[in-house]
């Protein structure tokens, strides 16, 4: 255990020593304060300006989805371009011949973080969320959304060759969150389309709050996790 | 220390180590030798237990490979050929987060002024050298004095004072009673340091010998020397072994005629074309 520990310090002092992904880390905060504080006010600002009851008020789970999505997203990223880092740098190749091992470094890497994630996403939600969660969906929604974030920091560090090509793939993997608005917007015979996406399925389960979506939801993030655990375990073998 | 018997591995259809075996005694330098995709890496990777999947038997230190709990990696040290190295930390950190993920411990000091490295524990390894960072690569290594150690093309790429300063390195951990594991398709290398040598093509084991059995084998060296004949300049060869037989050399040295003379010994790359029919560079 002690080397995983050592692996994982390294592993949260190399983000912090990176300007660009510390930035990252605290931009989730300050995203949880606005969304908690700004958009209130500006639904406030909008409805006297345009004279209307609502404007955004309709869309607060969206906004909470977002918020519970965000924080996962954000440190994942780091995690993969922490990763992609090491990988330029042979260090993924050489822990796995100490005694953190290819599994020391999966799970100081990926599943640690994910963790973090989960608890940083329960908390936001309890915390900055604009709707009422009851515990059982809050930490629901965590858990996915932090299992699709994982899926998609093996989707950058999969498919990455370095830092660089990291980035431009964070932004298009930025995309899958996209499934999170389309319940919200669009009809139910279009909206389908997006089924492969697991941000749909989160969505749709949380508008509806029925646990039948629960099967979908968990479907897709496995296929999306298992799939791309196999690609990255050919990077790292 | 090592104990390998028909080994063979593959990722695809197609073999890629096949029935492999040989033994590495403790404190001995063992090289693998072999062009470049011979299987060598792979090879490394199987005893270092990156790779699990092979059948056969791999024995080391007395544990089988690919039932090696984590403890194994407390006994090993790999110094691959690229360093790795995190390179926004100074080498004295990175030295001390590689030490903190083993049980046993060396001063960290010492290692770097081994190396010449001790002005400079401080600086960002991004602003080292090639040679200083293959230098601070191979200490990394020892930092939990592992009793094997995988050394990777550990000259490739340097200037020739600091191939020196590491082949020292690598005969200093030698004396220490350390069994060495090198892996080179240098071989000037493989003869200075190895006591034994192995040549892999296309996955087999093709020889196994000391460089000087394998040198020896080839047959006696020959003397190559040129002297004036008519006005022209003539060259001849006797065997090394055979020198009192040739007349015309006697004769030749007594009458002060000699433009060159000089011994020429098979390498181990003459020997490996001559055994493999492939080169080494």
């Amino acid at each position: 255990m002690k080397p995983l520990l050592h692996s994982f310090s390294m592993f949260v002092r190399q983000i912090f020593k990176d300007s660009m992904l510390a930035v990252i880390c605290i931009s989730t905060v300050l995203s949880a304060v606005l969304i908690r504080f700004g958009i209130p006010r500006l639904e406030l600002f909008l409805c006297s300006r345009f004279d209307r009851i609502s404007i955004l008020a309709d869309y607060y789970l969206l906004f909470d989805l977002l918020l519970a999505l965000l924080a996962p997203y954000m440190l994942c990223f780091a995690s993969s371009m922490m990763m992609l880092t090491e990988y330029d740098e042979e260090i993924t190749g050489y822990l796995a011949v100490t005694p953190v091992g290819k599994q020391g470094y999966i799970l100081s890497r990926l599943v640690f973080p994910s963790v973090i994630a989960f608890v940083v996403s329960a908390v936001f939600l309890h915390w900055f969320s604009l709707t009422v969660w009851p515990i059982g969906w809050l930490v629901l929604a965590s858990a996915l959304s932090c299992a699709v974030s994982t899926a998609l920091a093996l989707l950058l560090f999969s498919l990455s060759h370095n830092r660089v090509e990291g980035m431009a793939v964070g932004k298009l993997s930025g995309l899958v969150m996209l499934g999170l608005a389309v319940p919200f917007f669009l009809p139910a015979s279009i909206a389908y389309l997006f089924a492969p996406l697991p941000s749909f399925w989160l969505a749709k389960l949380c508008i509806t709050r029925n646990l039948l979506f629960l099967f979908p939801s968990l479907s897709c993030t496995l296929i999306w996790l298992w799939s791309l655990s196999w690609k990255f375990s050919r990077k790292i073998r | 220390m090592i104990r390998v018997e028909n080994l063979c591995f593959h990722y695809t259809k197609q073999p890629l180590i096949q029935n492999m075996s040989f033994t590495v005694d403790q404190g001995e330098i063992f090289g693998f030798l072999g062009p470049s995709g011979a299987g060598k890496s792979t090879l490394q990777k199987i005893l270092t237990g990156l790779l699990t999947t092979y059948t056969g038997s791999v024995v080391v230190n007395g544990i089988e490979v690919k039932h090696r709990s984590s403890h194994f990696y407390e006994m090993i040290g790999v110094d691959f050929e690229f360093p790795s190295l995190y390179e926004k930390l100074s080498a004295r950190e990175n030295l001390q987060f590689f030490s903190s993920l083993y049980q046993t411990h060396q001063e960290i000091e010492p290692l770097l002024e081994s190396v010449g490295l001790l002005q400079d524990a401080e600086k960002h390894v991004s602003d080292f050298s090639k040679g200083m960072k293959s230098r601070l690569n191979f200490i990394k290594a020892l930092l939990h004095d592992p009793a094997l150690l995988f050394l990777d093309e550990p000259t490739s790429g340097l200037d020739p004072t600091n191939s020196k300063m590491m082949k020292d390195l690598i005969l200093r951990e030698k004396a220490k009673g350390k069994t060495i594991l090198l892996t080179t398709h240098n071989m000037y290398d493989a003869t200075e340091l190895c006591d034994r040598v192995a040549f892999i093509v296309d996955g087999k084991l093709r020889a196994l010998d000391t460089p000087h059995n394998l040198i020896q084998s080839r047959g006696a060296s020959a003397l190559r020397y040129t002297y004036l004949e008519d006005g022209r300049e003539v060259q001849a060869e006797t065997a090394l072994n055979r020198t009192g037989e040739d007349g015309r050399l006697h004769g030749l040295i007594q009458e002060n005629r000699l433009l060159s003379i000089h011994s020429s010994e098979p390498t181990l790359n003459d020997i490996f074309v001559e055994l493999t029919g492939r080169v080494l560079e």
